[in-house]
């Protein structure tokens, strides 16, 4: 049915964009990318042209991290080379070349990582962006988020939204475009993360996109409204609200072991809500980070879930600076 | 192109009004715009409704007005079956707007006009196969259409505890419950409905309040979505519209009124509670009825005081003459509720 039909991508790269100053001098260069515990909502909307866009909120993670250097050659001249299994990161750096009109220069890059691959951390997507970075900043010339996107996606296919750090973003993830700006940085959270399925890695990339039904695409249109507010007025229930839906609805489609009775918990312990790696296998539970009791409620929480099978592997904070809210 | 999904898009969408520090009123200028406009882009998406096609359906009501403005914009021949209860103000406007009317004189001999007014629409379809019938009562697309009211809702608002509202094809209120649900799965839900209609049990009779309540039962009643469940008479319904008008300056028709008592009394019982109810449109219709204290003092009931609570029946199929109330406990209907 055409008017089924999901966007094609049409990047901007694709098109005549030059960059003016294409000679200059050039250095190793350096990039940082950091990685995500899934998504806060992940789905797709009817946008005004009808057309099904796809779209997920990442909730990025401090803690996970891959550093980028690149050490750009004329010698190696359309010659690259990557570590073993980053087929992407070359892909990522011709892209790059190509966008900066280095094409005539090759090089190496190294990587390094702390993300494990197949639980839907962004170990993908943060090796491309630090990659794109690194080439960047080789030739002094830091790039706007959008572009890093545009260039992600390129180089991936699909893409998780971290190169936009603490910026709340609907990302279209295949598109490489921003949907809407949703504000600077998510609610003060506190997440508690379970791998649900340490044994199983997925291959997120080859896992197929969701089919979503008439009914889900009107949901996410629903929940989309929420997470607004909750972005806008920094209020940690709303979003863990928004999270519960999202991973609710994921689990017809991508579904995580134990997820009822893990949302059992995050109710009795007072937790924001339940929060899920789309197209991984790591869940979290989300509670405000102000709370005055968070170290009792989280360690209550982690007590049940070892009781389950569910140990937590470790927990972290979206509260990198200090978010003053009104009530 | 002339038009696209978003032509209506500011007229379909409820004005929030607070009417009480827990209340908030969600106000249509013609609510039925939103899930006519949705069932026609889905059909026009999915290829059962062509450019300049033909669309024919059964209404006396604001269905058929929205069909006709959306029809009017979108060139489409419209064909509405309607009964003597079609209003010679909704006449005119839906003349105006260029749509074709079929009055049905005689009721059927089973289910009253509005399976002889079926009867025509399939006759009608018959003869134009490739016509599109929107069939509000049944089409899934009339409940999933109301996601963008409850996109409005949470953003405005927030999470929200109750969610009350008129009952008639159930779009609205299952479709609403389902998509706040989702994000708050303890919502409560008051559907409001009139005696003598099928929807939450009462036996099929003459009902004077108009635009709520049915007598068949539309399969767009998702009767597991509501907790509570009220019936509400025309005068009393009437009286709480002019309340709603003196008070609050909302100028709504008639099922906003009874929306208005039925959440008036919740609020202000469950002080705790953020609730929204809803108020389907507006008054312009009715003001040589509704408005106009000549015709209702004519009205049975009328000097009646309004009660300040409901009755409570435990049997929805009892004789109901005055606002009563019914513990529905989200049970399917017929079925046990669900624990």
């Amino acid at each position: 049915m055409d008017g089924n039909r999901e966007y094609t991508p049409n990047l901007l790269i694709n098109r005549a964009v030059v960059p003016i100053g294409s000679v200059g001098a050039y250095k190793a260069g350096h990039g940082n990318a950091t990685g995500h515990h899934g998504e806060i909502i992940q789905g797709a909307m009817r946008n005004q042209d009808r057309i099904i866009h796809r779209f997920l909120v990442t909730l990025p993670c401090n803690e996970l991290y891959t550093q980028a250097r690149f050490e750009p050659s004329l010698q190696l001249a359309g010659h690259i080379i990557v570590p073993d299994d980053k087929a992407k990161s070359r892909m990522a750096i011709e892209i790059t070349l190509k966008y900066l009109n280095r094409s005539d220069f090759g090089g190496q890059l190294h990587l390094r990582s702390n993300i494990e691959k197949g639980f839907g951390m962004g170990s993908s997507t943060t090796d491309v962006v630090a990659t794109i970075r690194a080439v960047a900043d080789a030739f002094g010339r830091p790039l706007l988020p959008e572009i890093v996107a545009h260039l992600a996606v390129a180089a991936e296919t699909a893409s998780d939204a971290i190169m936009f750090e603490d910026n709340c973003v609907m990302f279209a993830q295949r598109r490489g475009v921003v949907l809407e700006y949703l504000g600077s940085g998510l609610p003060p959270l506190h997440v508690l993360s379970i791998n649900t399925a340490r044994d199983a890695p997925l291959d997120t990339v080859a896992t197929p996109a969701a089919r979503y039904s008439d009914w889900e695409l009107q949901s996410f249109c629903a929940l989309s409204g929420m997470i607004r507010r909750a972005i806008r007025t920094g209020d940690p229930y709303l979003l863990g609200r928004v999270a519960t839906a999202s991973a609710t609805i994921s689990q017809r489609h991508i579904p995580k072991p134990a997820f009822e009775e893990i949302q059992v918990i995050a109710r009795a312990n007072d937790a924001c809500g339940v929060q899920v790696s789309h197209s991984g296998t790591v869940v979290g539970l989300l509670f405000n980070a102000f709370c005055p009791n968070l170290n009792v409620m989280v360690e209550s929480a982690s007590k049940d879930l070892s009781s389950i099978g569910m140990a937590p592997d470790f927990r972290f904070s979206t509260l990198h600076r200090r978010h003053e809210y009104a009530s | 192109m002339l038009h696209d999904h978003t032509t209506f898009v500011d007229y379909e969408l409820p004005r929030l009004t607070p009417l009480a520090p827990n209340l908030v009123g969600a106000s249509f200028f013609l609510m039925k715009l939103l899930p006519a406009r949705f069932m026609l882009d889905q059909a026009e998406r999915s290829g059962k409704l062509k450019p300049g096609g033909r669309i024919c359906e059964t209404t006396s009501g604001t269905f058929g007005l929205a069909l006709a403005m959306l029809s009017a914009v979108r060139g489409y021949h419209l064909t509405l079956v309607s009964d003597n209860a079609l209003d010679s103000t909704l006449q005119y406007r839906l003349c105006d707007l260029g749509a074709h009317l079929e009055i049905v004189e005689r009721p059927g001999a089973t289910g009253g006009f509005q399976q002889a007014r079926l009867d025509r629409v399939n006759d009608y379809l018959a003869q134009y196969p490739d016509a599109f019938c929107p069939r509000q009562y049944e089409n899934p697309d009339n409940p999933r259409a109301y996601a963008s009211v409850a996109e409005l809702i949470t953003e405005r608002l927030g999470n929200i505890d109750t969610l009350i509202g008129t009952v008639g094809s159930g779009g609205s209120m299952s479709g609403l419950a389902r998509m706040l649900r989702l994000s708050n799965p303890d919502l409560k839900v008051i559907g409001i409905d009139t005696p003598a209609s099928v929807v939450f049990g009462q036996k099929d009779g003459p009902r004077a309040l108009r635009g709520l309540g049915n007598s068949l039962m539309p399969k767009n009643v998702d009767h597991c979505q509501f907790d509570e469940v009220h019936w509400v008479t025309a005068a009393e319904a009437y009286q709480a519209t002019r309340e709603l008008h003196r008070t609050h300056a909302l100028f709504q028709g008639g099922t906003s009124g009874a929306a208005f008592m039925v959440a008036r009394w919740w609020a202000a019982h469950k002080p705790e509670q953020k609730s929204v109810v809803i108020f389907p449109d507006e008054g312009n219709r009715y003001t040589s009825t509704i408005y106009n204290d000549t015709y209702l003092q004519a009205m049975e009931g009328w000097s009646d005081r309004l009660l300040e609570a409901p009755l409570t029946v435990t049997d929805p199929s009892c004789h109901i003459y005055r606002w009563s109330r019914h513990n529905w406990n989200r049970r399917s209907l017929g079925g046990e509720p669900h624990v």
